[in-house]
């Protein structure tokens, strides 16, 4: 099976790079974006797997983003996962119910965090054979 | 009063005193504006359509007398000021008025114009002058609270990156480390993870003062919370050589409160039992019935550390307080744990307290309420203080397929729950709280106040509101099913509370024997429950 690929959108670069180590350290294959605009136009043109997000960005925040995601039959079954320094008791429900596959307060835990990225992969992967 | 018109309320039996008063009144200002009432529920529909700007109040009035008057006049118009005017020099009384915020208590005999002229026009100020001091504790907390939410906001970015690139190092992805480099980073790690809880605890704390936390009250297996408890702070205990377990205890009933808030709670007060305890210390987490309190259950953590000192006791609850004897200086935190803790037990309805002899230990101890359906159902199948005239049982039955991981099964199980709620009508249904989730097969209950007829309406907006539900739809199946609910005999008049008391038992029975036979869930009353 060819790697999953996932893009990583956050506005601050050292982290954009950890992730990156992070995911390629799992055999992941990663893209970035670092704001809002650039998330859904690398969405559009990669086709990611997978899109880790953060939410306060600039030129569109995550619920724009994750918004937009769903408004487009293409990119609507691209799995998310937020990652967000935010406080989980007022965004954890907003981007559940707007769509996000998972959320995770940042710094999240490495292995929980691969953890879910991987049952996520699976489960996109098992629905996409299916009629829908 | 001096300066133009002025409405007063004048709250008054008596005809004689009314016209007295009225006298009085307009002596000092000709302007004023009189309206009388010589019933208190009149003042008060008088309150509301004329917004005075002071209220004279006699207290013996004949639909109410005493306390209860200016009670029920300050709850119907908490920012009016209020002068009582009574026949008795009660000085009891008259205390117990100002300390729930009546601004003064004048004695009808004697009064004269010029005393009831500053006594009102000193009350309309000191009521304006509290209600802005009022005003601006609230602005000032909230501003706190906003200040608190950005400032953990945006220390957790560079606490993240600190976190992301000492991990990197640590799990080797940038090289081999040397035995002496990598414990220098589990050093640094552990303080990292120490800062990021100091942060959640300011955030936690800030919202527990504001009443912002919220709690999603389910009906709670609260030995199954311990286990999770003692299991997640296992690592840290044995690291010190602390044994840390749950002590024996059989046929706990369910407790009604917020699993995580509780785990939460546990998880602190081991933490804390740890700090404080020596190597080859133990620490014991126990739950037991409360035999003076049977509404109630009561948990213990309680270590063989180095106890509290009868001062220090009434000060832990404290926000900021830190014990300056801690054994394991390395690991303070922000004094704000307990201060969390105290919160959420308070929000379930519990009390905590701490009983320590000062050398063989702690024991921190804390209730919760049980779960009572009864008390549930109450306001939804009384309806007009009678029993409903029909009452229907739905079930709806969710199956797991097998794709979705354990975590966003119980997600989808809680957000159907959610849709459920939002398809009743909240004084006359109960979506009843989920219990033991974690299976594949999950089954939700509604009592609703309908009859077999009707609940087909109902079921069909369920079935619609389930079907857009596409985190279910896409991982599992459901169907929804209703039974009627046998009403008890309303002869030989059982009280109100014994009927609704058979309603739940019968909402019991019924529940249990839907899910009986497998082994996921079951929701049953407390009153006789043995464990499996």
């Amino acid at each position: 099976m060819k790697n999953a690929k996932i893009l990583i959108v956050d506005d601050d670069p050292d982290l954009r790079q950890a992730l990156r180590l992070r995911l390629r350290a799992n055999h992941y294959e990663t893209i970035n974006a670092c704001d809002g605009y650039s998330a859904i136009a690398q969405a559009y043109k990669e086709r990611p797997n997978l899109i880790i997000l953060d939410i306060g960005l600039p030129a569109g925040n995550g619920f724009v983003v994750l918004d937009r995601l769903q408004k487009d039959d293409k990119l609507s079954t691209i799995p998310v996962i937020i990652l967000t320094a935010r406080d989980p008791q007022s965004t954890e429900k907003l981007a559940l119910r707007a769509g996000a596959a998972a959320f995770f307060q940042k710094p999240a835990d490495n292995a929980e965090l691969l953890g879910v990225i991987k049952a996520t992969l699976a489960q996109a992967e098992s629905q996409t054979g299916l009629p829908s | 009063m001096n300066h133009g018109s002025t409405n007063v309320l004048l709250i008054e039996d008596n005809p004689g005193d009314a016209d007295l008063v009225r006298l009085r009144l307009v002596e000092s200002n000709p302007l004023v504006n009189v309206s009388c009432a010589n019933r208190l529920s009149d003042g008060i529909t008088s309150l509301k359509e004329h917004a005075p700007s002071l209220v004279l109040l006699d207290l013996n009035l004949p639909d109410s007398q005493g306390a209860e008057t200016f009670r029920r006049i300050l709850e119907a118009a908490p920012d009016v000021p209020i002068v009582i005017l009574s026949g008795q020099d009660d000085q009891a009384l008259a205390i117990k008025a100002l300390h729930q915020g009546v601004q003064d208590y004048l004695l009808k005999n004697g009064l004269t114009s010029s005393d009831l002229d500053r006594t009102m026009r000193y009350a309309v100020e000191r009521q304006a002058l509290l209600r802005s001091l009022e005003m601006s504790r609230k602005q000032q907390l909230e501003f706190k609270n906003q200040f608190l939410s950005h400032v953990s906001h945006e220390l957790r970015t560079p606490l993240t990156c600190i976190h992301q690139y000492v991990t990197i190092l640590l799990d080797g992805l940038a090289g081999e480390m040397k035995p002496e480099q990598r414990d220098h980073l589990t050093t640094i790690l552990k303080s990292v993870n120490q800062l990021g809880a100091m942060v959640r605890d300011l955030l936690e704390a800030a919202r527990a003062e504001s009443g912002k936390i919220t709690l999603e009250l389910q009906c709670v297996a609260i030995e199954e919370i311990m286990r999770q408890a003692v299991t997640m702070m296992q690592p840290t205990a044995s690291q010190k050589g602390i044994g840390l377990e749950v002590g024996a205890e059989t046929s706990l009933p369910f407790v009604h409160g917020d699993p995580d808030r509780i785990l939460e709670v546990l998880i602190n007060l081991i933490d804390n039992a740890i700090k404080f305890t020596p190597a080859e210390g133990a620490v014991t987490v126990q739950a037991c019935r409360v035999p003076t309190d049977p509404n109630f259950i009561c948990i213990s953590v309680a270590d063989t550390g180095s106890g509290i000192a009868p001062e220090a006791r009434a000060l832990i609850f404290e926000r900021l307080y830190q014990d300056p004897n801690a054994v394991d200086n390395n690991r303070k935190g922000l004094g704000l744990g307990l201060f969390i803790t105290k919160e959420l037990i308070s929000l379930h309805g519990g009390r905590i307290w701490v009983a320590s002899d000062g050398a063989s230990g702690s024991t921190f101890s804390f209730t919760l309420p049980l779960y009572s359906l009864p008390k549930l159902l109450f306001s939804v199948v009384v309806h007009e203080g009678r029993l409903r005239s029909a009452i229907v049982l739905l079930r709806v039955d969710l199956r797991r397929r097998s794709k979705a991981t354990t975590r966003s099964w119980k997600e989808i199980c809680r957000r159907t729950r959610e849709r459920l709620e939002r398809c009743v009508y909240l004084d006359k249904d109960l979506v009843l709280p989920l219990v033991n989730m974690g299976g594949s097969e999950q089954s939700l209950f509604v009592v609703a106040s309908t009859d077999m007829e009707r609940s087909v309406i109902m079921i069909a907006r369920i079935r619609e509101q389930l079907n857009k539900l596409e985190e279910l739809t896409a991982n599992g199946d459901f169907e929804i099913s209703a039974a009627p609910i046998p009403l008890p005999e309303a002869s030989p008049e059982p009280s109100l509370a014994q009927q609704v008391e058979a309603v739940a038992e019968r909402v019991t029975n019924l529940t249990q024997a839907a899910v009986g036979g497998k082994n996921s869930s079951n929701v049953e009353s407390n009153s006789e429950r043995t464990m499996p």
